[in-house]
């Protein structure tokens, strides 16, 4: 029933002590989203600038030692969207016709379109994946809040991430009640009982609201919450992110 | 039929990965969906005070845990809500807009369900859109029905909730087409017919779910019924 039944039970952070893991994660979280942006946002066919980019994320993998099997399922799960490109490829005009049939063709400029996409949604979701698995999540509010994001953001994004797994046990809780009850056979009414237990959680989940609210002005809340110091970046911090905005530069210039 | 259904199941939601868009699309999105967060911001900042944080919090937890159940739609197969409707009319335009966006937000970083690149665009689609869209559109019905008739509520619920779907998804596939990532015409049939039928599930879960709400506590909604008294003493939790 869930979809990501799996993804919930994550920031399994890896303690391993690596180059990696000694940057701030201010830092690694700038890297990676230069690293997303440059190879996103490079245009289609530019295959070596990706080729160069691949060795740097691999070798990102290799410094940062995240276990494989599950960067790689989580990679596997994502991929799906790409077909829509397939189908999309199919149809398309443009370049040399490799292949004919009826109104279906595939032509060169599509497979490069279906090839770059591909690629470029493939290193993207390693980079992010190498960030999470090794960054914890209170590490990543942190260095959102030093990258001057809105601190009230942060706040409910920090107040979320504490609630999802609450509010994620009750609706399974309130489904399990409805499926021991038989109410769960019959798809028209399954998607009454469904409707319903949505409104209910909401009426709980306000009233929640309320009582954590309360709670938090029990223990002193005043408007935002606290932030904790973090550790100071390093020479090691400025040399990589150097490092990187390099190799992303460098990846560009093979193409002008 | 039943393979491109089974194809097609995974994306249903909308979320674009990243590389799929060129970078105008990204760019005009981008500032679009920056520029909404900032005056969501504001308002929930001015409504709401100090509840803002934890009141906003256990919202956008909510509509993520809603989006996680999958129910029949009809047509055979079966999809989940995207609750940005929900959201719009429960907790009105500008909270709304800022719990969908924390959502998506979430969503593309810790579970990769859409790309970090193209949360503008993703944003633009079900936040912008679906959330504000909907909730401008179930108010005239609304209004124009009656404002405090359950008919009205609900007719205004489910034309907003399927229009809002749909629309998105059009947008997504103009979005994609302009990228250049898939043919303009394939977008479109791909995405309005697997839509149309996504739609009609999620307008159906929203109208059972608001009448739910204003059956039992309708002083909880945005622009409550004028015959709600706030009777705000008796819980339905137990934790």
């Amino acid at each position: 029933m869930l979809l990501h039944l799996g993804a919930v039970l994550l920031a399994t952070e890896s303690q391993t002590n690596t180059i990696w893991t000694r940057l701030t994660a201010r830092s690694r979280l700038l890297c990676t989203l230069l690293i997303v942006f440059a190879t996103a946002l490079t245009p289609n066919g530019r295959w070596w600038t990706w080729a160069m980019y691949a060795i740097a994320i691999a070798l990102l993998i290799l410094i940062s030692r995240v276990p494989l099997l599950p960067l790689l399922k989580r990679v596997a799960v994502e991929l799906v969207f790409v077909s829509v490109v397939l189908i999309g490829t199919l149809f398309r005009q443009g370049g040399d016709v490799l292949f004919q049939w009826g109104w279906i063709q595939i032509t060169t400029e599509g497979l490069t379109v279906l090839g770059s996409v591909t690629l470029k949604a493939f290193l993207s979701l390693l980079t992010v994946n190498v960030l999470i698995l090794t960054t914890s999540i209170t590490a990543l509010l942190h260095a959102l809040a030093e990258l001057r994001t809105p601190p009230l953001l942060v706040a409910i994004f920090s107040s979320m991430y504490r609630y999802i797994n609450v509010l994620v046990d009750e609706f399974n809780s309130m489904q399990r009640a409805a499926r021991s009850r038989n109410l769960m056979s019959d798809p028209r009414r399954q998607r009454t009982v469904i409707g319903n237990m949505i409104g209910s959680l909401f009426i709980r989940t306000y009233e929640r609201g309320d009582r954590v609210h309360q709670a938090m002005l029990a223990r002193g809340y005043s408007g935002l919450p606290p932030v904790a110091k973090m550790p100071q970046p390093s020479r090691l911090d400025i040399a990589l992110l150097t490092l990187t905005i390099v190799i992303l530069l460098i990846g560009q210039a093979i193409y002008l | 039929m039943a393979v491109t259904v089974s194809v097609f199941q995974p994306q249903l939601a909308l979320h674009i990965p990243d590389g799929f868009l060129s970078l105008p699309i990204i760019l005009v999105t981008w500032i679009l969906a920056i520029a909404l967060i900032a005056i969501c911001l504001q308002r929930v900042q001015a409504t709401y005070q100090e509840r803002a944080v934890p009141l906003m919090g256990v919202c956008a937890a909510f509509i993520f845990a809603a989006q996680m159940i999958n129910f029949p739609i009809p047509g055979g197969t079966s999809g989940h809500l995207l609750g940005g409707t929900l959201a719009g009319v429960l907790l009105g335009p500008w909270a709304g807009s800022l719990v969908m966006a924390v959502v998506f937000i979430v969503q593309s970083v810790l579970f990769q369900d859409g790309g970090l690149t193209v949360l503008g665009a993703n944003i633009v689609n079900m936040g912008l859109i679906g959330t504000f869209g909907g909730y401008y559109l179930y108010r005239s019905i609304r209004y124009a029905l009656g404002r405090d008739s359950l008919r009205g509520v609900l007719i205004g619920a489910a034309i907003a909730a399927w229009t809002s779907v749909f629309v998105s998804s059009i947008v997504c596939a103009f979005q994609l087409a302009l990228s250049g990532t898939v043919p303009l015409n394939v977008a479109i049939s791909a995405m309005a017919f697997w839509h149309f039928m996504i739609a009609i599930g999620e307008a159906v879960i929203t109208v059972v779910a608001v009448s739910y709400i204003w059956r039992t506590r309708p002083d909880l909604m945005y622009h409550p019924p004028r015959h709600a008294v706030a009777d705000t003493s008796r819980s339905y939790s137990s934790r």
